[in-house]
Parts: C-alpha cells; sequence; structure tokens
C-alpha cells in the first residue's frame, strides 16, 4: 500500500515538473554560431590585424563581409576578427590589455569609450586624420555620430553603428480608435494624451490595451526624458551629481514617466525588472500601441503580422531632445601596426563600410543614407532625422558614471514604477548624494 | 662517500625508484599545473590585489586596508550579505528536510523503480543551470507565465515574482527547490546502507514505523545529513546563476547575493582589487560557518561502531 501511494506521489511530482517544462516555447537560449572564418593564407609577408568585437551570429555577417574587401583591395594586409559573445566582452579585452596583448582593433559601446580611453587604451586618430597618405575626410558622417568617439576634445574612435531613440506605433490600433498618427511637433501632453486615447478597459476595469509600452527601468533610455524635460543629470566638469540628478528639471522628468505607469496606467507594468527595455511583449501581440524604443528590433516589428509599423519623432517637453546609442572602433595603444590598423579602420568605419552597414544598422555617412534613399524613407528618416536632437549622455561627462550614478539613477526608477505613492524629489536627493558620494570615493 | 669508488652505487635498486617518482610527477603534472596556474597562484594573488586599487587598465596602486575598510560603509555590501545570509536560513532547511522526504518515497519503491526516479531527479543537476533558469523566468512571469496562470484560474491573482522585491527572493527559492534531487541521492546511498537488522530489531521491540524512522533512520543518517548541511551552506553562500540571469540583483537589490555583487565589482565596473577583497571576506565566512558545523557535528552525528 505503502509502496504504491509513494509510486503515485512519485509520479505526479514528475508530471508537474515536466508540465512546467512543456509550456515554455523553444528558442529562448541562442546558440551562437561564427559561421565564416578568415581564410588560412600561405604568404608570410602579410601583416596580420586582430580585430575585437563584441557582436556575435548574425551580427558577425557585415563584418566579414567588409574583411574580405579590405584584403581584396589590399593583400598585404590580413584581418583576423576575434568575436567574444555574450557579456564577456570588456572582461576578455581588459584582461588582454592588462596582458599586453590585446586586438589592434576594439570595438567599444558609447559609455565605455571613457573608462577605456581615460586609462590610455586607445590612440589619438587626430594625426591619422590628417595624414598625407591616407587622410579622412570627416566631413562625410552625419551630425552627431562622431561625438561618442571624442575625448577631452580628440577623436579616439569611429563610428560603427548607431541608433537614436524614437516611438513606434501600430497603425492598426490607431485606425481602430481613429487617432491620428503623432507628427513631428508633438508634445509630452500630446503623447499622453494619444495614450490615454488608445488605452481600452474591459467591463471588469482589466486593461485589455495600453497605450505605450515603456522601457521600465531602463537608465540609458530614461536619458531622453531628463533630456527633454530641460535637465542634465552631472555637471559639465564631470565632478556634481548634487544640484543636478535632483533638480527641479529631472524630478519633473522621473514624476511624469512613473505617471504615465502608475497614475494615468497607459503604460504596462515591466514584466522584467532585469531586460533591458523592461521585458514587455504588448507591442509585438499588437495589445499597446507605441512603444518608446531604441532601432535594433524594427526588423522583427516589420514582419509581424500584429504590427502595421509607423515610427514617430520623440515628442517634445520643455525642450525637442533624444539620445544617441552607438558602438565604435579604436586603434589599441599596444596594436604593433597602428599604420596598417589605420589603413583597415578607415575602410571599416567610412564609405566602403557603411555601404555594407546600411543593411544591417542605420548608416553612418551621410551620402550613402542618401543614395540608399533611407533618409527620404518614410521609417527611416524619421529615425535619421533625429540626430539633428542630440542631448549629451551623462557618461560623456565622467569615466565613473557606470559605477555612481548609473546604480543609483535606477533604483530611482525602480522604486517609482513599483511603488505608486514613492516621493520623487526624496529620492533623488538620496541616490544624488549617494552616486556624489560613490564618485568622491573614486576621484 | 670513500665506498663510492670501490663498490659502485647498486644502480638497479635505485632507478626503478627514481624512475616511479618521476613518472609519478609526470602523470599528475597536467593535473598540477592547471591547479597551480589556474587556481593556486590566482588565490596567492587576489589576497595581494585585495591590498591594492586595480582597473586592469593601469598598474595596481597599494592603498592597504582600505578595501577591507570601505565595505564597513557599503550599503551595497551589508544587502548582499544579508540576502545571502537570509536565503540560506530559507534555502538549507528546506534543501535538507525535503531532501530527505523525496529520499524516504524513492526508498519505499522497488530497486528498479528507485534506478529510474533517481536518474530522474539528479537529471537537473547534470544539465546547464541557465537554460533551467531561464525556463522557470517564463514560468514565473507575471502575466502570461504557467503559474499565475494557473492561480487565475482559481481566481487568484498571482505575486509579480521576480518583478517585485517583496516576493522576488521566495521566487529564486522556489527555483532551487528544484536541485532537491541531488541531496536526494545522497540521502538514499545512506537510506540503502542502514542495516535490515537495526529495523528487525525495532519492530520486534514493538516499535513502530514513526519510531523506528526517529529511532533508526535517522540516528543513522546523521553523517549523511551532515554532509548535506556542510555541502549545502557553502554552496548557497556562492549562489549566483539564478540572481545573474533570473533578477540580476534587482528588483531594489532584493536578490543582490554576496557574489552576484562581487561579480559585478570585478567585471562589470573592473574594481578588481575590492573584488578580491570581496572574495577573501566570503571566503573567512565560509570557513569559520564549515568550521562551526564540523565542530558541532560531535554532539549530534552518530557513526557506527562508536561508543556512545
Amino acid at each position: 500500500m505503502l509502496k504504491r501511494l509513494s509510486f503515485i506521489l512519485l509520479i505526479s511530482i514528475l508530471a508537474m515538473l515536466i508540465a512546467g517544462c512543456a509550456t515554455t516555447e523553444g528558442g529562448i537560449v541562442q546558440t551562437v554560431v561564427v559561421t565564416a572564418t578568415p581564410t588560412a593564407r600561405p604568404e608570410g609577408a602579410k601583416i596580420v590585424l586582430r580585430v575585437g568585437t563584441g557582436d556575435s551570429g548574425e551580427g558577425l555577417t557585415p563584418h566579414f563581409r567588409i574583411i574580405e574587401m579590405f584584403e581584396a583591395e589590399n593583400p598585404d594586409i590580413q584581418v583576423q576578427l576575434e568575436p567574444v559573445g555574450s557579456g564577456d566582452y570588456y572582461a576578455r579585452i581588459l584582461t588582454q590589455i592588462a596582458a599586453g596583448d590585446p586586438p589592434d582593433l576594439l570595438q567599444i559601446g558609447d559609455d565605455a569609450v571613457p573608462m577605456f580611453v581615460d586609462r590610455g587604451a586607445f590612440l589619438p586618430l587626430d594625426g591619422f586624420i590628417a595624414s598625407a597618405d591616407y587622410p579622412l575626410d570627416t566631413s562625410i558622417y552625419l551630425p552627431g555620430v562622431m561625438e561618442p568617439g571624442k575625448w577631452n576634445g580628440a577623436q579616439y574612435l569611429l563610428p560603427k553603428d548607431f541608433s537614436p531613440m524614437a516611438i513606434y506605433y501600430n497603425k492598426k490600433l490607431f485606425d481602430a480608435a481613429g487617432a491620428p498618427y503623432p507628427q513631428e511637433g508633438w508634445t509630452w501632453d500630446d503623447l499622453l494624451a494619444t495614450a490615454q486615447q488608445l488605452t481600452v478597459t474591459d467591463a471588469n476595469g482589466n486593461v485589455t490595451q495600453w497605450g505605450i509600452q515603456l522601457p521600465g527601468p531602463w537608465t540609458t533610455g530614461f536619458e531622453y526624458w531628463v533630456a527633454a524635460a530641460g535637465g542634465r543629470l552631472i555637471s559639465e566638469d564631470g565632478s556634481t551629481f548634487i544640484g543636478y540628478m535632483d533638480s527641479p528639471e529631472v524630478q519633473t522628468a522621473v514624476q511624469f514617466y512613473a505617471d504615465l505607469y502608475n497614475k494615468y496606467k497607459v503604460a504596462p507594468p515591466p514584466a522584467d525588472m532585469n531586460a533591458f527595455g523592461g521585458g514587455n511583449s504588448e507591442f509585438d501581440n499588437g495589445t499597446a500601441a507605441m512603444r518608446l524604443f531604441g532601432r535594433w528590433p524594427q526588423a522583427g516589428m516589420k514582419q509581424n503580422p500584429n504590427i502595421d509599423l509607423g515610427v514617430a519623432p520623440l515628442p517634445a517637453g520643455a525642450e525637442r531632445a533624444g539620445v544617441l546609442f552607438w558602438g565604435g572602433f579604436g586603434i589599441s595603444a599596444l596594436s604593433d601596426n597602428p599604420e596598417a590598423a589605420w589603413r583597415f579602420l578607415r575602410y571599416y568605419t567610412g564609405k566602403e563600410g557603411a555601404e555594407v552597414w546600411k543593411d544591417w544598422a542605420l548608416p553612418t555617412v551621410a551620402s550613402v543614407a542618401e543614395s540608399s534613399g533611407l533618409s527620404t524613407d518614410p521609417v527611416e528618416g524619421v529615425w535619421l532625422n533625429e540626430l539633428n536632437h542630440l542631448a549629451p549622455r551623462a557618461y560623456v561627462f565622467t569615466p565613473y558614471w557606470g559605477q555612481t550614478a548609473d546604480p543609483a539613477l535606477r533604483r530611482v526608477l525602480e522604486s517609482v514604477i513599483l511603488d505608486p505613492n514613492a516621493n520623487v524629489a526624496e529620492l533623488l536627493a538620496t541616490a544624488a548624494q549617494e552616486a556624489q558620494a560613490a564618485l568622491d570615493d573614486l576621484r | 662517500m670513500h665506498t663510492a669508488a670501490s663498490t659502485p652505487r647498486p644502480r638497479r635498486r635505485w632507478l626503478p625508484v627514481r624512475r616511479e617518482t618521476l613518472t609519478f610527477y609526470l602523470l599528475i603534472s597536467p593535473w598540477l599545473i592547471g591547479l597551480l596556474s589556474f587556481t593556486l597562484i590566482p588565490i596567492v594573488a587576489s589576497l595581494g590585489f585585495s591590498f591594492t586599487r586595480w582597473d586592469m587598465l593601469s598598474p595596481p596602486e597599494p592603498i592597504g586596508l582600505r578595501n577591507y575598510a570601505r565595505m564597513l560603509d557599503d550599503r551595497l555590501f551589508w544587502q548582499s550579505l544579508s540576502v545571502t545570509v537570509h536565503y540560506t536560513l530559507m534555502y538549507v532547511p528546506s534543501e535538507l528536510i525535503g531532501g530527505l522526504l523525496l529520499a524516504l518515497l524513492m526508498n519505499q519503491v522497488s530497486t528498479r523503480g528507485i534506478r529510474i526516479f533517481r536518474t530522474i531527479y539528479y537529471m537537473p543537476s547534470v544539465l546547464s543551470g541557465v537554460a533551467f533558469v531561464v525556463v522557470w523566468m517564463w514560468l514565473f512571469h507575471p502575466e502570461a507565465g504557467l503559474i499565475n496562470a494557473t492561480l487565475a484560474m482559481v481566481g487568484i491573482r498571482g505575486p509579480r515574482w521576480l518583478v517585485d522585491p517583496n516576493t522576488a527572493l521566495t521566487a529564486l527559492w522556489i527555483m532551487s527547490l528544484w536541485g532537491l534531487g541531488r541531496t536526494a541521492v545522497i540521502y538514499l546511498a545512506g537510506l540503502r546502507g542502514i542495516p535490515r537488522e537495526l529495523y528487525e530489531a525495532a519492530a520486534i521491540d514493538g516499535a513502530g514505523t514513526w519510531q523506528s524512522f526517529l529511532r533508526v533512520t535517522l540516528p543513522m543518517l546523521t553523517p549523511t545529513i551532515f554532509f548535506n548541511l556542510v555541502l549545502s551552506v557553502i554552496a548557497t553562500f556562492q549562489t549566483f546563476t539564478s540572481a545573474f540571469v533570473a533578477t540580476n540583483g534587482g528588483p531594489l537589490d532584493s536578490t543582490l547575493f554576496f557574489v552576484l555583487y562581487l561579480y559585478r565589482k570585478a567585471f562589470q565596473e573592473f574594481q578588481m582589487g575590492y573584488a578580491s577583497a570581496l572574495a577573501w571576506v566570503l571566503f573567512v565566512i565560509i570557513l569559520a560557518l564549515t568550521l562551526v558545523i564540523v565542530r558541532s557535528g560531535r554532539w549530534w552525528v552518530y557513526y557506527e561502531g562508536e561508543d556512545r
């Protein structure tokens, strides 16, 4: 009797565990496969350049394509791509730098630029740019895309790809509600009114359609709201958070953001506080009318049958402003072949490279954007136009942003999203003091 | 010495021994080199780094005990320590008791059945931790997740699990109970090792199921419980994967485990000196706890053949 009972119990516990497994759809864990491999070349006289990138999987294709083109035109140089997937890329190149053997060219994301450049990891490029043999005309680039590669006035990195922020909207839901599509010149008030008009509640008080999907406590994305409110998070000289992070402008930005979640209830609560962007899927499911984010998921949205996609410019608050996300390449200070590295870099990030990148991300070179018709495209043109309204991100003022104010600001955003009664002014004051103490400790 | 010239050293007697020694070192050298270069030397180096400030880009700068002093004022250091202790107090008892119950259940079925169940329940310990956590994240999804969807069917509005600072740690705890099988398998081995005569003797003396469990099974199992306790405490203090993947320490630092904080300092903020100091503090804490448990074992662990 006892035996049978135990058997039944064991089976049922198992069934529960298996049931748990079965409901999740596959394809969550992606396998990274590096497809193209650099071909081995027997000739011994070639200069071998190593290129470090944090891209992986499909994202490596444009790299390989440009390398192939470059090698065909420059038979004396061989380029070796060294991709490091997952989040370990910076740890890996720091280890390589500490060991004295980093790749000749390194890819870095915007907010890591000050940390690396300030500690001398990259060569200044201004001499190369003005050189007689291999000059680079920097006027070919779109406005704003060179800025993130600068530190203390000198150019250290050149742009690979970038994304501004904008608002995606689903024309199906707008048409059903009879709402006009958002246009350049719209404001925070218009955004709120539109979101309210598009939020649908059923008889039981449950929201069945949300006005706008927001990126949760994602601090970098939140910098848009600060800039549009006319505020800034850190002083110009990079020394002070107090009086900036807790200023009335930043308070306005945080309050408005929190109100979209908790007071007006036009934004779905984050499904995941960890995921970059809040882990929500309402816009993809066709149950959110708008979404504030970067350009990265756009290709998938265009193929999504739930969405008839439109992209609108960012709404203006006290100011018409936006922020840029950016990746670029520079030459390692420890490179044995800086001249060869420069020849590849100006090709990689110049007009030739941009011709390839344009099929994967927004191109950095103006003539490429024009000749490919992207500047006048009703969707891509909106993204490119955002470049005319960029406000500097907070990281450009200090190499310590990520260790000091960023976690403090994140805590504020988590608090106001989770707690409808949070005191914004008090939270920001505490955060500014905490960030300041951390900064003073590091400087 | 003087014999060296007249009677040559009996080479045949010595050489095989020396050769044996050499072969011995040669054979263990892959392991030895690995241990030295990837474990022992880095451990010693990390102690050295813990007295410096080092961002990996510029050379380490010695700062004495400042990294250790800094912890006293570091709110997140205390938060991560409290989260870890809290979680250990939740998890270790549940693992010890839950694993035992599971093992007792398995012990009831036939030998063939045991083999099957043992394999199945042990499986989670072999498979990738990250994949499991991702699956659980879907189960815990506040709207679409299986758990809340099931609760909604019976009219209960489920908590927001990983998104709510009040429930996130509990969610991670539920998640980790999945690994009970590992403990249960060790218990099962212990249960199988209890001599049948003891139960027979107990039955003759009139002991029921409950009494023979209390008077025979439990005392005979104390070495196994002890072993599981030590392993479990050490492992729990090093919890990382679930929090790193599912919550990244949030929301509001409610799941900021000690090792996660250490990882963040080392590999996201590149404060290698401070991170090394944190690692040594963790080492000392785990060592102290283990010693306390080992000492306490004298009072409650019974080994067969021991005179009591």
